[in-house]
């Protein structure tokens, strides 16, 4: 065993002290609002995460050698396990969440961007829906990253750590090192997020909370929820497009902003995976506004184009808004938006799911299935925008979707315990492995997840962490032979 | 193109002949159990496809060009499409099916071994359209073209071509140099157990009419009964007992029969694929039993088990029998079943769906890939029966998941546009695909698949047919590049 634990321990650490610093937020926004309970929560609980964090981070010793691979891996669960922990006090001193596995859902519901809840609608103060979405927002892009961005003075292996946490096949590599990288990764987000949070504040009647909260949620593509009856609650169609095209935007591959900043348009025109997000989230919202027009479940085909748009984009980037009750939708669109979990957006952003990238590399190789049949002695290369993929990244990504499917059916498996319908188990497995956040059936557009009994919602805490570390992160520390590296054999 | 048209029309001219001349069988059950409206139906099927069949036969032009992979996926679909045509006509005529479609849905159903059916009433049925539907199963289950290449020794066609395009599985290994033997073998151990069956199932006081088309079924795992309720119609434990084991026996790889039989029975035994499959069967059956007992929807654990065990066998080996309706059963079962949609038997067996071995492969896919997160520089090989895979294999093993996983997906929306539930749709697509039956929600095992319309039931035939011949040989006739070579 030769774990770098001390460096390990570090930067949990340092985690832990921006979680509480992140409290501070919140913080006055409690005593603003007067909330004296949910207040004195966070007055108890932001010094401690601060002063153990810090503490921790400065008078901790990293370990002599360098990082290794599994090193990266253990340092990330750490690092969740760590901001969720403390994420969940504020929540479970405010007394508003009845149990510490509710908070811990919340808690983690929240970092992992997926935006699902086991309490009823607008149940929440103030203050804490805030701290809600400042976890999405930190959660969205990867704390890590974040860490790395703004603390590069740890010297450790940061390119290692960057493959463990960013989402995606990563593909591509724009920027020189992953410490520019991120930073440019952050500017974008940052931009984004003002932007978008001036536009709700000042185009609609929302309060400066209410947009920001919004936006936080947004951005991070989580979809926290204010309202019961989702966005609809505005009556604003200016409102829904916003939200809208910067869920959107916000799940398309940031390494294209990068270009775009870089006047790298060339690089933008010819990205397959852009163009093939467009094309699903365009087809998709075609066919269930046409659907939905035919069917008069609208009576417009512009209102059926809207809502058709709003929910596509809410699934596709993996965001989980919602826009009145899409269950009473014909089935062939619900089916649509079911197929929408198991693409998600794009790599290198803040959605989840299994990824466009990863979905075209999946056409491409049943494309060259039929090849391979008629002829089959020929040798064939799956390309990638003109370049031939290295077979060990395609055999990585192909066993990564078979394993997002059977890690799917298991997951099901065990939330079908709770013996609701199969529709709902399947949903509820989907939307929290994708990030999405609500599902069908008894979840529905709310998101609610409290049908499910206590155990099972700690479980499914546990089934967005393994979605949103894509899998391989969590399931790693199952096997043997990631503790004891000599034993790394195939039968 | 360069298709061999020519010897698909050969080939076509003799599938003729031996459609007209499986139909004779239930001919003489007509005749024996003095339907004569029906023994009229099949003969009007029967001489003008033999004549039709002869003629081509005698007429049609020779050609000495070797079969390539491209005239192998042509014909055997064709094939499949003529068979289930012909298979559906008979009940047409009679008038117990009305509708074409929904006779060939039947067909579809029956010759790939799915066992979904559109009829409310089976047992309205004369005995020999009941006869026939079980025989096709029966003849589906090991390949019409396997039978024919076993049946006619002079067929002048290379046999590896199409059996690789009917055969379901990766085949991983040849077991007799000559197709011909191998399909013969094959056959011979097919007829075999189904013979036994018959018989064990007779010793349960079952008629000879009800034990050879049960044993039919189950051998061929298609799951056509004669009885509305099904397997359950018996009420004997023994019964069911037998069913269940002939069922695992079908869904077990053919094959290692054949080298079992050579007394080499340690390769049956240790075969990874077959343990594999022995060992989801009884996790499964465990699984459900305990399920069952402890929210008391069965009373004793014995019965929990024999419904359990049952039903298990009956969804993997993709047979679709029930004995009671799962669709009540806790959604933690309904769940185990409904992975078991994707499993499927063993590789050259009857059943169909995934398959244990393309699992097992992906298993080991698993592990090799933590292993390389670990050691980014390492090379790692997959293993089977420690032998190393080709990478080829796994690259179609890979494609055809992912083709599975998308099909079923694609044909799920078509099945929606009918309103039906998600439940209903996915698993009745899962369901056809997959060559099993029975469905969830809607399609549950006391119902049918009238509900869906008829554009549905047509695509979900294709489904059938698709499945039975994996995916890729049928879905390959509707790819550009199939008819444009140089694509």
């Amino acid at each position: 065993m030769s774990f770098a634990f001390r460096t390990l321990i570090k930067i949990a650490g340092l985690i832990t002290g921006i979680t509480g610093i992140a409290m501070l937020a919140p913080m006055m926004c409690a005593f603003y609002y007067g909330e004296t309970k949910t207040a004195i929560a966070f007055v108890i609980t932001c010094p401690i995460s601060v002063v153990v964090g810090f503490l921790i981070f400065f008078f901790m010793k990293p370990s002599k050698h360098a990082l290794k691979t599994r090193d990266g891996y253990l340092v990330v669960i750490f690092c969740w396990i760590a901001c969720s922990f403390f994420g969940a006090i504020p929540y479970m001193l405010s007394g508003q969440v009845p149990s510490i596995i509710d908070a811990i859902f919340e808690s983690v519901s929240g970092y992992t961007t997926t935006g699902a809840s086991t309490l009823p609608d607008s149940c929440l103060s103030n203050s804490l829906l805030l701290w809600k979405a400042t976890t999405h927002w930190l959660g969205g892009m990867g704390i890590l990253i974040f860490i790395i961005s703004i603390l590069p003075s740890l010297g450790i292996g940061s390119q290692r750590l960057a493959a463990a946490e960013a989402p995606g096949a990563g593909l591509l590599s724009a920027a020189p090192s992953a410490r520019d990288l991120s930073r440019s990764l952050y500017f974008i987000y940052i931009s984004f997020t003002i932007v978008e949070f001036v536009l709700l504040w000042q185009g609609s009647s929302m309060g400066a909370l209410e947009a920001l909260i919004n936006t936080l949620g947004c951005i991070s593509t989580s979809g926290l929820f204010l309202h019961s009856g989702g966005v609809l609650f505005y009556h604003s169609v200016f409102v829904e497009i916003v939200i809208s095209v910067f869920t959107l935007l916000a799940s398309c591959n940031f390494l294209i902003y990068i270009y775009i900043i870089q006047r790298n348009f060339n690089m933008v025109k010819n990205n397959l995976e852009i163009r093939v997000f467009g094309m699903i989230v365009a087809g998709a919202t075609l066919i269930i506004a046409v659907s939905l027009y035919a069917t008069g479940t609208f009576k417009t085909f512009g209102e059926s184009l809207l809502r058709s748009f709003f929910q596509v984009s809410a699934f596709a980037s993996s965001s989980g808004y919602s826009i009145g009750d899409y269950s009473v939708w014909p089935t062939f669109c619900q089916g649509i938006l079911f197929i929408l979990f198991f693409v998600g957006g794009c790599t290198a952003s803040t959605s989840g799911s299994i990824k466009v990238l990863r979905v075209i590399v999946m056409f491409k190789l049943i494309n060259r299935g039929f090849y391979k049949r008629l002829h089959p002695r020929a040798a064939r290369a799956v390309k990638l925008n003109g370049k031939a993929m290295p077979a060990r990244a395609v055999a990585a990504i192909s066993t990564f979707i078979f394993m997002y499917f059977a890690t799917f059916l298991i997951f099901s498996l065990v939330l079908s315990l709770q013996g609701l319908d199969l529709e709902t188990t399947l949903s509820a497995t989907a939307s929290l492995m994708s990030t999405t956040g609500i599902g069908f059936g008894d979840i529905g557009a709310a998101g609610n997840y409290s049908v499910f009994c206590p155990a099972l919602r700690l479980f499914m805490s546990l089934i967005m962490l393994v979605g949103r570390l894509e899998l391989f992160t969590i399931f790693l520390l199952f096997f043997p032979s990631f503790w004891n590296p000599n034993r790394a054999k195939i039968k | 193109m360069d298709l061999n048209l020519k010897t698909l029309l050969r080939i076509i001219g003799k599938l003729l002949i031996i459609t007209g001349t499986v139909m004779v069988l239930p001919f003489f059950v007509a005749l024996i159990y003095g339907e004569t409206e029906a023994a009229k139906d099949f003969i009007a099927v029967i001489a003008p496809s033999v004549f039709t069949g002869a003629m081509i036969s005698l007429l049609a032009p020779h050609s000495h060009r070797p079969l390539k992979m491209r005239d192998g996926f042509l014909i055997v679909s064709i094939s499949w499409l003529i068979m289930s045509l012909l298979g559906a006509v008979p009940f047409v005529i009679n008038g117990c099916i009305p509708n074409f479609i929904d006779a060939f849905f039947e067909m579809c159903s029956g010759f790939s071994t799915t066992g979904a059916t559109i009829l409310k009433n089976i047992e309205a049925l004369p005995m020999s359209m009941l006869f026939w539907r079980a025989f096709t199963h029966w003849i589906g289950g090991m390949g019409i073209l396997v039978f024919a290449i076993a049946l006619l020794p002079n067929l002048g066609i290379g046999g590896q071509t199409i059996v690789r395009a009917e055969t379901p599985g990766p085949t991983l290994s040849k077991v007799t140099p000559k197709m011909k033997d191998m399909a013969r073998s094959l056959y011979l151990i097919y007829t075999g157990f189904t013979l036994i069956e018959t018989l064990l199932l007779m010793a349960g006081g079952l008629s000879f009419f009800d034990a050879i088309t049960h044993s039919f079924s189950t051998m061929g795992t298609g799951g056509f009964s004669n009885y509305n309720d099904g397997a359950a119609h018996f009420h004997s434990a023994y019964v069911e007992g037998i069913i269940t084991v002939f069922m695992i026996l079908a869904g077990a790889n053919f094959n290692l029969y054949y080298i079992a039989l050579k007394k080499q029975v340690h390769v049956l035994v240790h075969d990874q694929e077959f343990r594999l499959y022995i060992f989801i069967i009884g996790v499964t059956t465990l699984m459900m039993t305990l399920h069952l007992y402890f929210t008391h929807t069965f009373d004793t654990l014995a019965s929990s088990f024999r419904y359990a065990v049952f039903q298990d066998a009956s969804i993997i080996t993709t047979t679709g029998f029930a004995t009671t309706d799962f669709n009540l059963w806790p959604t933690f079962c309904i769940m185990v079943l409904f992975l078991l949609f994707f499993i499927g038997g063993c590789s050259s067996s009857t059943a169909g769906s995934i398959k244990v071995i393309r699992i097992l492969v992906l298993l080991k896919l698993f592990k090799r890939s933590v292993s390389m997160k670990l050691h980014p520089k390492a090379l790692f090989s997959i293993k089977v029966n420690d032998q190393p895979l080709p990478s080829d294999t796994i690259q179609n093993i890979i494609s055809f998941v992912f083709l599975y996983i998308v099909t079923v997906i694609g044909v799920t929306l078509i099945t929606l546009l009918d309103g039906v539930s998600i439940t209903t749709g996915l698993s009745a697509t899962a369901s056809c695909l997959g060559n099993i039956g029975p469905g969830f929600d809607a399609v549950g095992p006391v119902l049918n698949y009238d509900l869906f319309s008829y554009p549905v039931k047509l695509v979900l035939s294709f489904a059938m047919i698709a499945g039975r011949l994996e995916l890729f040989t049928l879905m390959m006739l509707f790819s550009r590049r199939f008819w444009n070579p140089a694509h």
